[in-house]
């Protein structure tokens, strides 16, 4: 089920919110729980089980990790690490990456292995790795493993961001699983946040969308058009995906939790490391705690820090999905952040302008590699920015494009700023600005849900890009 | 407490908007046909075992969420709204408002539907019509977007090459140019066909083209006065209706109409009066595309006899010829196999029209 659906908005978290919100506090996480297995249930009812398994033998393993541990049998507790994560990524490969290595294999080797074409279970990626977080985390001795299956279960399947993140750890929700209250304070902020995020999503990136479909089904594309394609689909997914954030972390604080924060205006980042450190923060925080920090981080010699990056954004390019580009994506950053920590920083403290058009051309370039269905699909996209591919300048088609999406793009460049939230800051440091926002807030969102309902009905382009990682 | 308060009313409106609405949902009514969109509405579906497992009950139930949503039309309005007054988009969901008119994006030219639309003219012309017949014509209709779309910056299908392609891939086909004949004024603002009493220069033309003289006068009259074409449902703008106006006299008025859409003769009308009341007002031409209508004009018994292979623009069009002939056949191979035609006609040596609009021949896969 989509956040950004009838279903969802006008069904499901009514019914939700109102049973959660009456219910005793004891009754809370099993009202969580069961809402969150309806939820995943709807759109992906015959994984739901795989999903319930996964979570009992983490829930297992960790108790198992923790006994090994009270008994100082570290052996033991690292076997018990070794086999849960073994089974996690297996299951984990088996359904996302088969078929890439069956492939890769019959192409290498003249094999004709049959490909499993197996359907990719929604939102694996994420619990996984928050399963993996949370065994690794008792292992480590961070948390302690969870007697009542009840926590780890509503921990994993919690419906704001099981399918799509922030990839939250049990570290820093396991207070607010065995106790948490509901403030008017954090519904308001709640309600805020999600309708914030559903606008972003349903309003800036279902359209910006739009047009790189526009594009995808263009079969003569000239250099406006690759470059309209270029800045929508950047701005489209960081909308797509932060909106969904949003959502999440609405979600959660109307439930009574904190989840991390997913992203802080990446766009206005002055170097590729800087831009990493503001994009899919929780991603990036959990490849730094779970893969390069354990495998020596920076604090080893030159040759092997480089085979650390290399590792990590081959890894977390792979996340992303089981293909060469992704692959190739990972690689890329992998470049520029090295090249950025030897050479580059130095140029790029000179001038933040440089600097910011340096990030917003090296992540658009980035995101042709993503979008693409092969390595020379994106090749043919990143000449076509420089005039090598397609046909001329400009044609009727780009320009219509770009006369019909050009607020959309204008409006959307504007809200991957701070500049709006500093105005209203600003604003709201008068007396009479500070009541006019509260008058008017609750209208302007109001009028947002409403608008955005009115996509929905009208039966608009709604897909999402992370569903499938 | 004052930002308590606050907090208060901002939770205050918004819950009570989304309980609201979500309260309506669940509380509707569901209506069972869309008169502006011209289809039926998702109904709740049955939440079989099947239909659980295999997600299909989910999927319905999103349809049919979507279609029985509260002030369903008022929300589809406020989307029209908000995507081209607000955010600037040219068009919704590929209609846009240019001078007063509706149209539809309909862009690039699909070579492939072209090709079909051709195979099928083929077909009928080497089955029944090969060497018998010396007046063959193929007449395209260009649609509004021609006129509307292409000098206001709105892509529009490659005409010259549709044209051209046409035009050499049927040599045994007289062509006749229409394109100099029409203006976008000459099309209902808020549909995709053309106005009847638009019509006589073109026939005039065309009927030169093919020969004849067209000399009889008709009298205009309204037929409808609030016309809500195909355009105006998909677009939800709110626009100015159309009016249908109609030529008639004495001759199209005692003209016998024959539908044989069922395989059985059943008698119609030149002008169907009660398709009015229909979801498409525009079937009171002819009472709509059937699949084979014979029109019988008793005052010109001798004068030949025309196929038309066409599609719903000749609605319109051909009752303007009925002075010219004794018998007019239409054919709409949308609805009929050509194969059968061989049962309702007697291919001699009958003149021949093709009359297509580019619409059709552009998107061409429902001829048979």
């Amino acid at each position: 089920m989509l956040f950004s659906s009838i279903p969802f908005l006008y069904y499901f978290l009514p019914m939700v919110l109102v049973i959660y919100y009456m219910a005793p506090k004891a009754w809370r996480n099993l009202i969580l729980l069961l809402s969150s297995l309806v939820f995943y249930g709807w759109g992906e009812g015959r994984y739901l089980f795989l999903m319930l398994g996964m979570i009992f033998f983490g829930y297992c393993f960790a108790c198992l990790i923790q006994t090994a541990r009270k008994k100082q049998r570290y052996q033991w507790a690292g076997l018990c690490l070794f086999l849960s994560l073994g089974l996690d990524l297996a299951i984990l490969g088996y359904f996302k990456y088969a078929d890439f290595f069956i492939g890769n294999i019959n192409r290498g080797i003249g094999l004709s292995l049959p490909l499993l074409n197996l359907a990719l279970p929604i939102g694996i990626s994420f619990y996984t790795f928050q399963l993996m977080s949370y065994t690794i985390d008792v292992y480590r001795g961070e948390v302690k493993a969870q007697k009542n299956p009840l926590l780890p279960a509503a921990y994993v399947a919690m419906f704001p961001q099981l399918v799509a993140g922030p990839i939250v750890r049990y570290s820093s929700v396991e207070e607010q699983l065995k106790d948490r209250s509901l403030s008017l304070s954090d519904t308001a902020v709640g309600i805020r946040r999600f309708i914030l995020g559903l606008s972003k999503k349903v309003l800036l990136a279902n359209t910006l969308g739009e047009c790189c479909a526009l594009f995808r089904d263009t079969k003569e594309k000239d250099m406006l058009f690759f470059w309209l394609y270029g800045v929508s689909f950047m701005l489209h997914i960081y909308f797509d995906f932060s909106g969904y954030s949003d959502m999440a972390i609405g979600l959660g604080k109307l439930l009574g939790f904190s989840f991390p924060e997913n992203f802080r205006y990446p766009y206005t980042a002055k170097s590729i490391t800087d831009f990493w450190r503001r994009w899919h923060i929780s991603l990036g925080s959990w490849f730094r705690d779970y893969v390069y920090i354990p495998l020596g981080g920076n604090r080893v010699k030159r040759g092997r820090w480089l085979m650390n990056l290399t590792l990590v954004w081959l890894l977390t390019g792979f996340w992303h999905g089981a293909s060469w580009n992704f692959l190739f994506w990972g690689l890329y950053f992998a470049v520029f952040l090295v090249l950025e920590k030897l050479w580059l920083n130095a140029w790029l403290k000179k001038s933040a302008a440089f600097a910011r058009i340096y990030v917003l051309l090296t992540v658009m370039v980035s995101f042709l590699i993503f979008d693409a269905q092969t390595i020379s699909e994106a090749t043919v996209n990143i000449k076509g920015l420089v005039g090598l591919e397609g046909k001329g300048l400009v044609s009727t088609e780009s320009l219509y494009y770009l006369r019909s999406y050009s607020i959309t793009l204008l409006v959307a460049a504007f809200g991957a700023t701070p500049l709006g939230g500093i105005w209203i800051k600003k604003i709201r440091e008068r007396k009479l600005g500070d009541r006019f926002i509260a008058g008017i807030e609750p209208l302007v969102l109001g009028v947002l849900l409403l608008t955005v309902t009115a996509f929905l009905v009208d039966g608009s382009f709604n897909p999402f890009l992370y569903f499938r990682f | 407490m004052k930002e308590k308060r606050r907090e208060l009313y901002l939770v205050l409106v918004l819950a009570g908007l989304l309980f609201g609405l979500s309260a309506f949902c669940l509380l509707k009514e569901p209506d069972s046909y869309s008169y502006t969109e011209r289809r039926v509405l998702a109904q709740f579906p049955a939440p079989t075992g099947k239909k659980l497992a295999d997600g299909s009950f989910m999927k319905e139930f999103e349809a049919y969420s979507q279609d029985q949503f509260p002030f369903r039309e008022g929300f589809r309005h406020l989307k029209a709204i908000a995507a081209m007054k607000i955010m600037g988009k040219a068009d919704n969901n590929g209609i846009y408002f240019l001078e007063g008119h509706l149209g539809k994006l309909d862009y690039p030219l699909k070579p492939k539907q072209v090709q079909y639309a051709l195979e099928r003219i083929e077909n009928i012309y080497y089955t029944y019509l090969n060497g018998s017949q010396e007046k063959c014509y193929l007449a395209i209709i260009p649609d509004k977007n021609y006129y509307l779309g292409g000098e206001h910056g709105y892509p529009i299908l490659d005409y010259d090459t549709l044209y051209q392609t046409m035009e050499e891939e049927t040599p045994y086909l007289q062509h006749i140019d229409l394109r100099n004949l029409l203006s976008e004024k000459d099309f209902y603002s808020t549909d995709t066909h053309w106005k009847q009493e638009c019509l006589l220069p073109l026939a005039e033309a065309l009927a030169e083209a093919m020969g004849h003289e067209l000399l009889a006068e008709y009298e205009v009259k309204v037929a409808k006065e609030d016309f809500y074409g195909v355009y105006a449902g998909q677009a939800a703008l709110r626009v100015k209706p159309d009016r249908i106006s109609y030529l008639t006299n004495t001759t199209l008025e005692k003209c016998r109409v024959t539908s044989y859409d069922t395989g059985k003769a059943v008698e119609k009308s030149i002008y169907d009066k009660e398709k009015l009341m229909g979801q498409d007002s525009y079937e009171f031409f002819l009472s709509g595309a059937d699949a084979l209508i014979v029109i019988e004009n008793p005052a010109a018994e001798g004068k030949g006899e025309l196929i038309v292979f066409r599609d719903s623009f000749a609605s319109s069009l051909i009752p303007l010829f009925a002075e010219e002939y004794e018998k007019i056949t239409l054919v709409d191979i949308r609805y009929i196999n050509p194969s059968l035609l061989g049962q309702f006609i007697e291919f001699k040596d009958q003149e021949v029209l093709f009359i297509y609009s580019t619409l059709l021949l552009n998107n061409s896969m429902g001829m048979k």
